[in-house]
């Protein structure tokens, strides 16, 4: 489905103006998609990282590919109900705290729904949006008592950026989607 | 009228929470779980102008242009109620009822992104002399090469305005330097900075504190540090005669998120008056 998808957004252009190229509605529709694709990965990986049955060095390995995901300067932004203040983490910094949560078992939930913004151009030509999902998190003692529970609200940024490569001497021009920086929100659900 | 809308506004609340029973339970862990307040809830600022709009069904689905259903009106007009945060008087009662009728009387009025006259108000706890002080910074949409981005345009902090009082026009009228200083060498000059507390009453009659340039000097200077970001809500004037303000409601049930928290009916000149306050700039 991703490959599709991937597909789908390349486009054969020669070399121009790669920032001044605007996404056609269908092509927008195509994007959203993998931004949603993207998202969903995210969601997998934040599972089995968080899940006490994961090997650490398995852990470690999906800590790299969610790594993958983002823009390199991506940051997570954590706010709970108690407090007002924002707590930055660094993508694998927020992925190994989890890793390292002290609970005996630990079960991590999405919700079906997914808001996706409209896209909004910034002043270089990039495409920027936010994808909102919904996550729940429980905590287990030893003796399986929930201990803590909470839903938080992510809105996760999306770039979209037009990109080009060389292939068989030709220059392509596709489309490229990151993921920025996230901000986790606990809900009052 | 109001009693209609308000029957409308239960109906489409109770149409929210049960049409979409087949959407809205999930599986979470072993538990199903009911999605229904995440469906209504207007989860991006984004999502609020989508529905204000009516540019996507009540599922968050977008409407293409292209449908008839795009922007339909009177479809805006069961949608637009569940805009408000219901629990206040003020956004609950017959002035929201007549803001809803100027919307859909016509096909205008719309909420544009890039439209203009509409100010997010950013509250943040800043280092200022030691202490933890409130600051708000108004910012809005400026288009720039190909795209846009977000500028500051103003600022509040009470200890700028406290530099700069209204004063009263007696005592403002006291100062000035006569019309023939010039002839002396202005000699007359230290009567300006005798008294700092009356500096400004020197300037010219067209001066206007600026007082986005002096949180610029404090931040450069390291008087004032940033700590954290309080609260957002959002300012719009877009809408003819109309200011609302939206605020981010997180609460249990179906009228949560991005809600219009304030309503006011406003003449021309009023508003000219109070957007002088979000960007002063806006006409120069």
């Amino acid at each position: 489905m991703k490959k599709i998808l991937l597909a789908l957004l390349f486009g054969i252009f020669f070399i121009g103006n790669t920032q001044a190229q605007e996404l056609s509605p269908e092509r927008k529709q195509a994007v959203d998609s993998l931004a949603l694709e993207k998202v969903r990965d995210l969601s997998k990986y934040i599972k089995i990282v968080g899940s006490k049955e994961t090997p650490w060095s398995e852990a470690n390995r999906v800590i790299d590919r969610a790594e993958e995901l983002f823009a390199p300067d991506a940051e997570i932004g954590v706010s709970s109900l108690t407090t007002n203040e924002v707590v930055y983490y660094k993508v694998r910094q927020y992925l190994e705290r989890l890793m390292r949560l002290n609970y005996d078992r630990v079960e991590i939930d999405w919700y079906k729904i997914e808001y996706v913004s409209d896209l909004q151009r910034q002043p270089d030509g990039t495409y920027v949006g936010v994808i909102t999902v919904f996550q729940t998190f429980k905590g287990f003692d030893k003796e399986g008592r929930l201990i803590y529970q909470d839903t938080t609200k992510k809105d996760i940024t999306v770039y979209v950026k037009r990109k080009e490569t060389q292939i068989g001497g030709r220059l392509i021009g596709f489309w490229d989607v990151l993921l920025g920086d996230m901000r986790v929100k606990e809900t009052t659900l | 009228m109001k009693n209609i809308l308000r029957l409308l506004t239960l109906f489409l609340l109770f149409s929210f929470a049960k049409i979409t029973a087949a959407q809205v339970y999930t599986n979470i862990g072993d538990v199903q779980t009911d999605e229904r307040a995440l469906y209504t809830m207007t989860k991006q600022m984004s999502q609020f102008i989508s529905r204000f709009n009516y540019e996507e069904d009540q599922y968050g689905k977008k409407i293409s242009p292209d449908s008839p259903d795009y922007r339909d009106r009177h479809k805006r007009k069961t949608v637009l109620p569940l805009l408000f945060d219901m629990e206040n008087q003020r956004t609950n009662g017959s002035l929201r009822d007549f803001f809803i009728s100027d919307l859909t009387e016509k096909d205008s009025n719309y909420f544009e992104f890039l439209g203009g006259k509409w100010y997010s108000e950013v509250s943040a706890t800043f280092k200022w002399k030691g202490k933890s002080v409130d600051v708000s910074m108004i910012f809005a949409i400026e288009k720039e090469n190909l795209g846009s981005k977000w500028v500051l345009t103003n600022v509040y902090f009470p200890e700028f305005n406290k530099l700069f009082p209204k004063g009263d026009i007696a005592e403002q009228q006291k100062h000035f330097l006569h019309p023939m200083s010039h002839e002396l060498d202005f000699m007359n000059i230290h009567k300006v900075f005798k008294t700092p507390e009356c500096v400004e009453y020197y300037a010219s009659e067209s001066y206007s504190t600026d007082y986005l340039t002096l949180f610029f000097y404090e931040i450069k200077n390291g008087n004032l540090v940033f700590e954290k970001v309080n609260s957002e809500k959002f300012h719009v004037f877009q809408i003819d005669k109309w200011y609302f303000e939206v605020s981010w409601f997180n609460r249990e049930g179906y009228n949560t998120g991005w809600l219009i928290s304030n309503l006011v009916f406003l003449k021309d000149n009023e508003k000219d008056e109070l957007l002088k306050f979000y960007q002063p700039n806006l006409n120069k």
